[in-house]
């Protein structure tokens, strides 16, 4: 089955039919830049087994497949020597939470934490949403960061949208949406694509996560999410399947485990755990806060016997997913690649300039 | 398996007892004992349900309508090393099973991923709310056996004995507990399987969920038992009962876990002039003195250029090693290591948050040979010490009554003896003990890391690590060949211990 077009992550309902079909050309041409691979490198193009939804049949024998890693940032873990220091870094910029979801910590004038928001959406649809529906855009914000933002908050003199607003920059005035560089939804499809294809070195078939991104250079080898996306995807192409990111194409929160919490009055920790944007499946915003009536807070709330003081030990607990669809196991005739990926003289910076800039404008 | 052992077929679906060291062999549970079993598989067995698999087992979790949660986990020692390479290697991929009612597994399951599920290894943790134990079942067979409950692997008849040479204190084992959860599949390794690998059709391998995650059971479940056991371990009028069985997890390793860089040693070798962090609990008891003690040391771990880590592995010859088979080179990841187990991690934590011993006696214990968070003999001797009960009292718990055998011994003592190490921590005043604790260990960590770029004393942390792997070989914990590389080092090589100034020392013959 050829899908008729790129839904929105987590089926949001944001979009007019206009913003609908400008998000699934954005998408659809992402893969397809994707599938082409980068020019600027050797050993890296076209990626073959990776396809477009919308132009390549899905085979009656696909399967999807979660890909799923742990929140808090790897790299602020491994370069920290306590719990308290890594938690109290990943909580001090949203710079620091590189793996595909970013928070915002409430607190009470006392300090206790009252409320966690985390996002998992990728800027490119806000980025849409501003230019399509900045009324929405705003309406969004209000909704679910504070209903007093203004216009003014999130859009220059120019009228166009600041992603990094004082409303979504910080980790304690608000995350509406996914603002650290690496943090995008064309990152994830280039990464995908990028690790769709199978290396044979010297011989021998690469199969570690490590060894897959140094050799394939992509994403950043030092993160929960990029090796192990790329791993799983390399794993599934090593079975002569063609693959691609099921549809809506997107970061998702996988869950949270609540093992190991206990709350004053001995009710279930994941019970204040909500999905607030996405559909069943696909949500892409929760918020951990325990309702006004009841006489404890989320500082209240212990983590094996640590009561919550960083939006970060929460992070501990959630994990993050992309999912992968592939069909047609056994059947693909792409040849392995034979040597690692490099660089062509005088060609990468032009790349990164046309991978910087908007896909959307 | 019985005419081999020695002993008669048990009678099927019939509920036998048989705790290693206190049953000479299995017997039929009597029905007053069976009428105990308040856990989850307790309360099928019970019921007259006998499942024979793993799958019928979890069939009649379902049927029962408890604990609707799962989740499965799939590990092997094997489990990274290119099908290409491993010939007729045995993989000994094995499952582990959890089914909750909510966040805590109140059932987890051990079984093999391959062969046939009716003939392999069968085993169950089952956690009674009601006593506040595990209690722990193994498949023989044709029917179920009891093989004791948490309380029994601290009994002295049986400790160590059976299931509990691996559950050492009555709890959950997941030795390769943090990430990179070595031997584990995760978010960082996937177990590699062929592509007609009939594992594939496995549901349980098809809901397959990370290590990580059950570095997260695991953890809660470690704490569960171990709340429970210090409350039941104090009497209403401030008694407690066998204190040494709970301070012999501050002052000695009653078990491991086993770290090791977050990078895959295949890494290093394609990046030698990368630098290679080692793992933070071969320097130091990291999770008790930083996390839980909350000792606001400040450094950077510990690195080493990748090229000094790949010379190494030729000079000492690394190799994983099983029968006929031999592929040179690291463990998966780089850098395996024995760190201090959660498990011990707990119960000091957790001591310390009851008040039944101070923050600054655990501290003045931990900070005796502080630079041998593992197999350290001078924090092991002051276990003498310790009574087999106290009164707790108000100010620290126990702490003072130990701490007053243990100084008032230190003044017979030459003063580096461990007694006079920690009468030295003891005295220091409430206000200066952890800004001088704090102190010690920069220092001694700016010490490593001065010393560990240095081809010498890169040198000495590899023989050092070999040393502690040795030490971990021979404990019953070490179950699989392939837990661990091997090297050239003689086994019967002197066994090394870190000093504060970051070199070396051997370790006295005669201490274990």
């Amino acid at each position: 089955m050829v899908i008729s077009r790129f839904d929105p992550p987590g089926g949001l309902t944001d979009l007019d039919e206009t913003g609908l079909e400008q998000w699934s050309a954005f998408i659809s041409a992402g893969v397809d830049a994707a599938i082409a691979g980068r020019t600027d490198h050797t050993n890296d193009a076209p990626r073959a087994q990776f396809y477009n939804l919308t132009k390549t049949d899905t085979a009656e024998d696909a399967t999807s497949q979660d890909i799923s890693w742990i929140a808090f940032p790897r790299q602020v873990k491994v370069s920290s020597v306590s719990d308290r220091q890594r938690w109290t870094r990943a909580d001090s910029s949203r710079d620091l939470q590189d793996e595909y979801c970013e928070w915002s910590v409430t607190r009470r004038p006392d300090g206790k934490i009252t409320r966690v928001t985390f996002t998992c959406e990728g800027p490119e649809y806000w980025q849409l949403l501003a230019q399509t529906q900045p009324d929405t855009l705003l309406e969004l914000y209000q909704q679910h960061v504070d209903p007093a933002v203004q216009h003014g908050d999130l859009f220059d003199a120019s009228g166009s949208y600041i992603p990094r607003n004082n409303r979504n920059s910080g980790t304690t005035n608000g995350a509406m949406h996914l603002i650290q560089a690496a943090n995008t939804l064309s990152a994830e499809i280039e990464l995908v694509a990028a690790a769709s294809n199978v290396r044979l070195i010297d011989g021998r078939e690469l199969t570690g996560e490590q060894e897959l991104i140094d050799c394939g250079r992509y994403g950043a080898p030092q993160r929960n999410s990029d090796p192990h996306i790329g791993g799983v995807v390399n794993s599934i192409a090593r079975l002569k399947a063609d693959l691609a990111l099921s549809n809506p194409v997107g970061l998702y929160i996988d869950d949270l485990s609540t093992a190991g919490w206990d709350t004053p009055n001995g009710s279930d920790a994941k019970s204040y755990w909500t999905y607030v944007r996405g559909d069943d499946g696909h949500p892409v915003r929760a918020v951990y806060e325990v309702p006004a009536e009841l006489e404890f807070v989320v500082g209240d709330i212990v983590i094996d016997g640590n009561p919550i003081e960083f939006g970060a030990q929460i992070a501990d607990f959630i994990s993050i997913k992309a999912i992968a669809v592939a069909c047609r196991f056994g059947q693909s005739t792409v040849a392995p690649m034979t040597a690692c990926v490099g660089d062509i003289e005088g060609l990468a910076a032009a790349f990164s300039a046309t991978q910087l800039r908007s896909r959307l404008i | 398996m019985a005419a081999e052992s020695g002993r008669s077929q048990l009678a099927p679906s019939t509920v036998y007892r048989f705790v290693m060291g206190v049953d000479s062999e299995p017997t039929v549970m009597a029905q007053s004992q069976l009428d105990s079993l308040a856990d989850p598989m307790g309360v099928l067995l019970r019921q007259g349900k006998f499942p024979l698999t793993v799958h019928d087992l979890l069939a009649e979790v379902d049927a029962a309508g408890m604990l609707p949660l799962q989740r499965s986990y799939l590990a092997g020692e094997a489990g990274q090393i290119p099908l290409t390479e491993t010939g007729s290697l045995q993989r000994d991929l094995r499952f582990a099973v959890t089914r909750a009612r909510a966040a805590n597994a109140d059932l987890l399951i051990s079984t093999s991923a391959v062969g046939d599920p009716a003939a392999m290894f069968l085993q169950v943790m089952g956690w009674d709310e009601t006593a506040g134990q595990f209690n722990y079942y193994m498949r023989l067979d044709h029917t179920w056996v009891w093989a004791g409950d948490s309380y029994s692997a601290l009994a002295p008849e049986s400790r160590g004995q059976g299931c509990f040479d691996s559950h050492v204190n009555g709890s959950l084992v997941m030795k390769e507990f943090k990430q990179p959860w070595l031997h584990w599949q995760s978010m960082n390794a996937t177990i590699l399987l062929a592509p007609d690998d009939p594992l594939r059709d496995n549901p349980l391998y098809q809901s397959l969920s990370g290590a990580e995650d059950f570095e997260l059971t695991v953890r809660a479940g470690v704490s569960r038992w171990t709340a429970a056991r210090l409350k039941h371990a104090v009497t209403p009028d401030g008694r407690v009962a066998d204190l040494d069985r709970l301070l012999r997890q501050l002052c000695t390793t009653t078990t491991v876990n086993l770290a090791s860089s977050v990078t895959a040693s295949s890494a290093v070798v394609r990046s030698p002039a990368t630098p290679l962090t080692l793992p933070l609990g071969l320097w130091l008891n990291v999770d008790s003195l930083l996390d839980d003690l909350g000792l606001p040391a400040r450094f950077v771990p510990p690195s080493v250029p990748g090229q000094l880590y790949l010379d190494s592995l030729v000079r000492y010859d690394f190799a994983l090693v099983e029968g006929e088979f031999r592929r040179p080179g690291d463990a998966f990841f780089a850098f395996v290591v024995p760190e201090a187990a959660f498990e011990d991690i707990e119960v000091v934590n957790q001591l310390v948050r009851r008040k039944m011993i101070s923050a600054h006696f655990a501290a003045s214990v931990l900070m005796v040979d502080f630079p041998n968070p593992v197999f350290s003999p001078a924090r092991g001797k002051l276990l003498a010490y310790v009574p087999t009960a106290a009164t707790l009292d108000p100010a620290g718990g126990v702490s003072q009554q130990v701490a007053d055998v243990i100084v008032e011994a230190a003044g017979s003592l030459s003063a580096d003896s461990p007694e006079a190490q920690f009468a030295a921590n003891w005295r220091l005043a409430d206000a200066d003990w952890r800004d001088v604790f704090v102190d010690r260990i920069q220092n001694y960590m700016n010490a490593v890391t001065a010393r560990i770029g240095t081809d010498q004393g890169f040198d000495d942390y590899v023989r050092l690590a070999e040393s502690r792997r040795r030490e971990f070989k021979s404990s019953r914990l070490n179950e699989f060949t392939l837990t661990l590389p091997v090297t050239n080092i003689p086994p019967d090589a002197p066994l090394l211990q870190l000093n504060e100034d970051g070199t070396i020392r051997q370790k006295p013959a005669n201490q274990p």
